[in-house]
């Protein structure tokens, strides 16, 4: 099955943050009335338990062109292959056959090791529940043949659903249109990230300016335990166990050979 | 067959380890253990049936972290307490030497029951200065870094990422080094007397004359006698 998939373009988008609302209305998350920052951003620019996306506000300044204003849809990028799916130790992510990278809260303890593989760190842990918590893609829309509803409610057309391949090719035609009209680094972002990401962003200016990592990569020490530690290392436990249980026979062969080598020493 | 040597009373003995360093001792063998298996329960895959014992994965990790507390106030307990006793204890490790290294060499073969020559050990012989060195260091990573894991929010993020590795290799190490502890201590022939030190505080005296003539010797030769 094709990859089913956002296509966000900032150029498009004017932080009316209708997508944030839809969100915590279709996941029941409740709204929680955040302390004012001194901007206009709500959450700190980041997604927490009760909010599975933001929209960014981010103000900069650069040598070049000056003050900068962008705005920044942010949520799970619902990677290929998923860093958090690999370290959960109760295999609580799946990937969907169309793509969406979804979290079971029933299979949860809540370990935080997911928030802390991540790239992003967008699985973010719910202290009342002890579970960790983030986007779904609208996994329970989407299999029934609707939309997700952060795509549904954009009044703008900057958020749109649909098949991965269609998307790519819009976001280039788009990427070109906005090269050759005054944002000449625009560019795509979430085609080849972590070996391709299930989010699709058409970016005006180079990813840094909105917050992304540039070349995200999974943090080395999370590929060392998951790829050197967890497969291999335990092995020394059964190797002890197995010197021990061979001691155990042989000494006992060898004093019934020999004679009385039981007294816990050797008379 | 034989499990582990009998106790004689009415043979002489001598003291080996003090009340304190006893009470410690079972207390953090009871914890380990508890942390141990609670843990392993994550650390496998498919060990359902595990966490089931201590009532679900829940219920696991609930066990772990009292056990965890409980552990870190025996440790604590231990360095405060028994202090004399610590230092004594790393004094006699730092004179690691020859025949220590000479111990090393043969204690393969008596570990597998063959009668070898011994040259004279201190209190803890090659053998028991390794383990004193790996598991206590084992030991103090296991709590630093399991704590970071369970505040991860105040800590930087790279440090707790870092605690995860280290938590299973000092983990898998410490493991390592109780099963061997666990077994020498107890079912081997050569050196189950030592358990009786552990469990009851004294040893034959002449077990502590073969095993660990350097320091029966000077604590309880003439030697120390004549001092």
């Amino acid at each position: 099955m094709a990859n089913l998939t956002n296509l966000y373009d900032v150029s498009k988008c004017t932080a009316c943050r209708g997508c944030m609302v839809a969100c915590k209305d279709w996941n029941q998350l409740p709204a929680v009335i955040e302390p004012f920052k001194g901007n206009y951003d709500t959450h700190g620019g980041d997604t927490n338990g009760d909010t599975f996306t933001v929209v960014r506000f981010i103000e900069g300044e650069d040598p070049v062109d000056g003050v900068f204003w962008n705005f920044l849809k942010y949520q799970c990028m619902h990677c290929f292959y998923p860093a958090c799916m690999k370290v959960c130790p109760q295999g609580a992510y799946s990937k969907t056959e169309w793509g969406a990278t979804f979290h079971d809260p029933e299979k949860c303890i809540g370990c935080q090791y997911c928030t802390y593989a991540c790239p992003f760190m967008i699985p973010k842990y719910r202290k009342r529940e002890d579970k960790i918590s983030k986007c779904t893609l609208c996994v329970d829309r989407v299999e029934e043949g609707l939309t997700p509803a952060c795509a549904r409610t954009c009044p703008t057309g900057a958020l749109k659903f649909g098949d991965r391949e269609e998307l790519l090719a819009e976001a280039e035609e788009r990427v070109k249109f906005l090269q050759a009209n005054g944002f000449p680094r625009a560019t795509i972002y979430g085609r080849v990230e972590l070996g391709g990401l299930n989010k699709l962003y058409v970016l005006t200016d180079s990813p840094d300016k909105f917050g992304l990592p540039v070349d995200p990569k999974v943090p080395g020490q999370i590929s060392f335990w998951q790829n050197w530690v967890q497969p291999y290392f335990g092995w020394l436990i059964p190797v002890a166990l197995a010197g021990s249980a061979v001691s155990f026979v042989t000494t006992r062969i060898l004093a019934n050979k020999n004679g009385d080598h039981t007294e816990g020493g050797h008379e | 067959m034989q499990w582990i040597p009998e106790y004689k009373d009415d043979v002489p003995r001598v003291e080996r380890f003090n009340f304190l360093s006893r009470f410690t001792h079972w207390g953090h063998t009871v914890t380990f253990l508890l942390c141990l298996f609670t843990g392993l329960a994550l650390f496998l895959n498919n060990v359902d049936w595990l966490a089931a014992i201590f009532g679900g994965y829940h219920g696991a990790g609930l066990v772990h972290r009292i056990a965890a507390v409980i552990m870190t106030i025996v440790v604590v307990i231990f360095v405060i307490g028994n202090f004399k006793v610590l230092i004594a204890w790393i004094k006699d490790i730092l004179r690691f030497g020859m025949n220590d290294i000479k111990f090393l060499l043969v204690f393969p073969l008596e570990f597998l029951g063959f009668k070898v020559k011994v040259p004279p050990q201190t209190k803890f012989n090659g053998g028991e200065k390794g383990n004193s060195i790996v598991t206590p260091t084992a030991v103090i990573f296991l709590i630093l870094s399991g704590y970071i894991m369970w505040f991860p929010a105040i800590f930087p993020a790279g440090l707790v990422r870092l605690a995860y590795p280290i938590h299973d290799i000092s983990m898998v190490l410490a493991t390592m080094m109780v099963c061997m502890h666990g077994y020498l201590g107890s079912f081997h022939p050569g050196s189950g007397e030592s358990f009786w030190g552990m469990w009851k505080g004294t040893v034959r005296e002449d077990w502590a004359k073969h095993h660990h003539k350097t320091w029966y010797d000077e604590t309880y030769g003439e030697q120390s006698k004549a001092e």
